[in-house]
């Protein structure tokens, strides 16, 4: 799990850690919250391995694949996840911010899918799932960096999907909305109450239900599903 | 009617009072022949009275004219009887709903200022109690729709009140955001622990703090305080309290200083807002000081802009439309954390804009209206560009970013805390007293002073012709005039019900 520290990473650590997998993630930034993430995976049935690096960094996502194939034999599950929330109006996005996403969300997912592919092409079995975003499904206020990003995730699911599912390598997406813990949480009320009217379902989706869903599409049981997105809105 | 001089020529009639008996009169409201505008009116017991408005016609008439948003008030407690504005409670005619509730919690004070503007007493002092407290908070909460903005707390002096704390903590569990304390700042700057634990309750200060002068200090507030106010704000600093200065404002005694005022306001990273008030002649002192130190609203903006060296100016001011538009001025400013001059709102968003955002609360909230004039803004700013837009530009991002950090999910508390932070405001606040009082204004007043019954009577109601007939501020209270010539109805106004 790349970006494993809070939010919807650390949920499906620890639905992962519930299910019985050997976990391990990756974080940028904040140490404590890395730490607390830890013992809350461990406290699910998982000790998991931390890594601390930018996803974005070649031999930060080399060291931390080469650690855990020696570790484990091998990665069946990569979830691609990192990837920063940065609130910008275009006129406010220099291309340092630009780049920052992208290379965060695209090409730390490109780094870490490369460097996971040789041990499941051997294995002839893995699953990768992009974590994308109803930004790049609905025509939503949402910042464009962000939005490009998560639409080339899709772009890049789908091609990858074409590309190793002759391995049994399943590679899938899933595109949360408006979930009960990050962006909401900081969105000015109005905002939140504004997706909430267009949303039947009529609330923020959980990261557990997102977590459960995902648990089923890395695992066994999903045997055919590639190159799919399922997008968590609540039917916006 | 009142006889006219040739040269005048009336803008608008209304009802004040006589500033002997308090009785209601009629009153023209004239532009005179130098262009400034006097209240003339007359009180068959006491004869022709007049007093100045404002030094700009033109002003006054293009502010009056501003159309306000008014909301009713959600319930009337007092029926219309002797008229405006001896009727309050609200009354059927009132149009505004309170956005600014002001609890007097004390009738006690340690202080005895020669500007004070309300009746005072300290022996047998009142100190309102918990449960009246909790009686006013459940009004408040039941009126407002269970979302309270802000509740002060005044006196006499608060702090002095022994369960001041327990208040704020009572007011801050009622899930009130900001909860102010209109104090004089003695308290609180010789015992710190108090400073403490107002800041881990969350409270904040309004300090009176008039003048940097000693002689002006003496004059305004009856000793020499400054030490004391440096000392108050070093602490309210230190633990982190937002922080509100109100310096009121006189003619000829501190008008000189309110560049300064404001510049210091402007360098204390805990001080939000500075809230200036015109002097007002009402109340135990404030009746008999002096009136050449009467200044309007106008004044006060040009002694700003003036003093500012053109930092603000007179047209970065809009009124609130929460209240009469000759009550309030509002000017926002955004702040430079690297020392740049702040920059008004009004220099990057159109006025009219500000003004529509401040349209349902009497403080800026990042409202929706709020963030679609911030993003216009913004584009404007980077498609035009402009002197400042650069730098505009980068300290907006830089607010986004701090409020939005990549990085983690702040609390949407905090993260308005952090735009608080970004920005000042100056609040120009002119008072009513016997001599310009406008039954128009009242009627439109959004600052009320809140009982344990639910009843509310409008600031400036209150400081002229109410709290001097109470038991609790007076040893020997005045008792009620003939109540003559009330306004009893109104032009019909446009009014918003809830």
């Amino acid at each position: 799990m790349t970006g494993g520290s809070r939010g919807l990473g650390l949920a499906i650590c620890r639905a992962f850690a519930e299910a019985g997998a050997k976990v391990a993630f990756t974080f940028s930034k904040n140490v404590e919250d890395a730490a607390a993430a830890q013992r809350l995976v461990a406290g699910a049935g998982s000790d998991p391995l931390v890594f601390h690096g930018s996803v974005s960094d070649a031999q930060h996502v080399q060291a931390t694949v080469a650690q855990l194939s020696e570790a484990w034999g091998g990665i069946d599950v990569l979830v691609n996840n990192a990837g920063p929330t940065q609130i910008l109006p275009v006129a406010l996005l220099e291309e340092a911010d630009w780049d920052a996403v992208m290379n965060t969300n695209v090409k730390g997912a490109y780094l870490f899918s490369r460097a996971v592919l040789k041990s499941m092409i051997r294995a002839r079995r893995g699953h990768i799932l992009n974590v994308g975003s109803f930004a790049s499904e609905r025509i939503v206020e949402a910042p464009i960096h962000y939005a490009a990003a998560k639409s080339a995730l899709r772009g890049m699911t789908e091609a990858l999907a074409r590309e190793v599912g002759r391995y049994d390598i399943k590679v899938n997406l899933i595109a949360p909305g408006l979930l009960d813990v990050g962006l909401a949480k900081i969105l000015p009320r109005h905002r939140v109450d504004e997706y909430l009217a267009q949303c039947p379902m009529g609330r923020l989706g959980t990261v557990e239900e997102v977590a459960r869903s995902v648990v089923f599409l890395v695992s066994d049981e999903n045997s055919f599903m590639t190159g799919a997105k399922l997008v968590f809105d609540g039917g916006l | 009617m009142l006889a006219l001089e040739s040269e005048e020529r009336v803008l608008h009639q209304t009802t004040s009072l006589c500033r002997v008996c308090k009785n209601a009169v009629p009153a023209n409201v004239v532009a005179n022949a130098a262009g400034e505008v006097w209240m003339q009116k007359a009180c068959d017991d006491h004869g022709p009275q007049a007093v100045r408005l404002s030094t700009s016609a033109e002003w006054y008439q293009r502010t009056r004219a501003i159309q306000q948003r008014r909301v009713a008030p959600p319930a009337v407690r007092h029926e219309v009887d002797h008229g405006c504005p001896f009727d309050c409670g609200p009354c059927a005619n009132h149009t505004q709903k309170i956005r600014l509730p002001v609890v007097t919690i004390t009738s006690a004070c340690n202080l005895d200022c020669p500007i004070c503007y309300v009746h005072n007493k300290n022996d047998d002092a009142f100190h309102m109690g918990v449960e009246s407290f909790g009686q006013v908070l459940e009004h408040l909460a039941r009126d407002q729709g269970g979302e309270l903005d802000i509740v002060n707390l005044t006196g006499g002096e608060p702090t002095v009140h022994p369960h001041f704390l327990d208040f704020l903590a009572m007011a801050r569990q009622a899930g009130v955001h900001r909860v102010t304390i209109c104090t004089n700042g003695i308290r609180l700057a010789k015992d710190e622990r108090l400073v403490q634990r107002v800041a881990e309750l969350g409270g904040r200060v309004a300090l009176s703090f008039d003048s940097f002068e000693r002689d002006a200090d003496e004059m305004l507030q009856g000793a020499r305080l400054l030490d004391i106010k440096l000392r108050c704000l070093e602490l309210l600093q230190k633990y982190g309290v937002d922080t509100t200065l109100i310096p009121v404002m006189t003619r000829g005694v501190n008008d000189h200083e309110i560049g300064k005022i404001l510049a210091f306001a402007f360098e204390q990273p805990n001080v939000r807002h500075i809230e200036v008030h015109t002097m007002t002649f009402t109340g135990q002192s404030g009746a008999t000081f002096p009136r050449s130190g009467r200044i309007s609203m106008l004044e006060v903006l040009e002694r700003i802009e003036q003093t500012t060296e053109g930092l603000l100016r007179v047209d970065d001011f809009v009124a609130s439309p929460c209240a009469h538009p000759l009550c309030y001025q509002i000017a926002y400013l955004l702040v430079d954390p690297e020392g740049g001059a702040p920059i008004p709102f009004t220099r990057f968003m159109p006025a009219a804009e500000l003004y529509a955002a401040l349209s349902d609360r009497l403080y800026l909230e990042p409202t929706a209206k709020l963030e679609q004039s911030m993003r216009e803004s913004i584009d404007r700013l980077w498609a035009y560009g402009g002197a400042e837009a650069e730098r505009t530009l980068g300290l907006l991002k830089r607010l986004l970013g701090l409020m939005f950090p990549c990085d983690r999910a702040l609390p949407s508390g905090e993260a308005l805390r952090i735009a608080e932070q970004a920005v000042k405001a100056v609040y120009v606040h002119s008072h009513m007293d016997e001599e310009t009082f406008d039954t128009e204004r009242a009627a439109d007043c959004c600052d009320s002073n809140c009982y344990a019954d639910g009843s509310s009577i409008p600031v400036c109601n209150y400081n002229v012709l109410y709290r001097e007939k109470e038991q609790h501020f007076n040893l020997t209270p005045r008792r009620w005039n003939g109540r003559k010539g009330g306004q009893r109805s109104f032009p019909s106004l446009p009014i918003v019900t809830g």
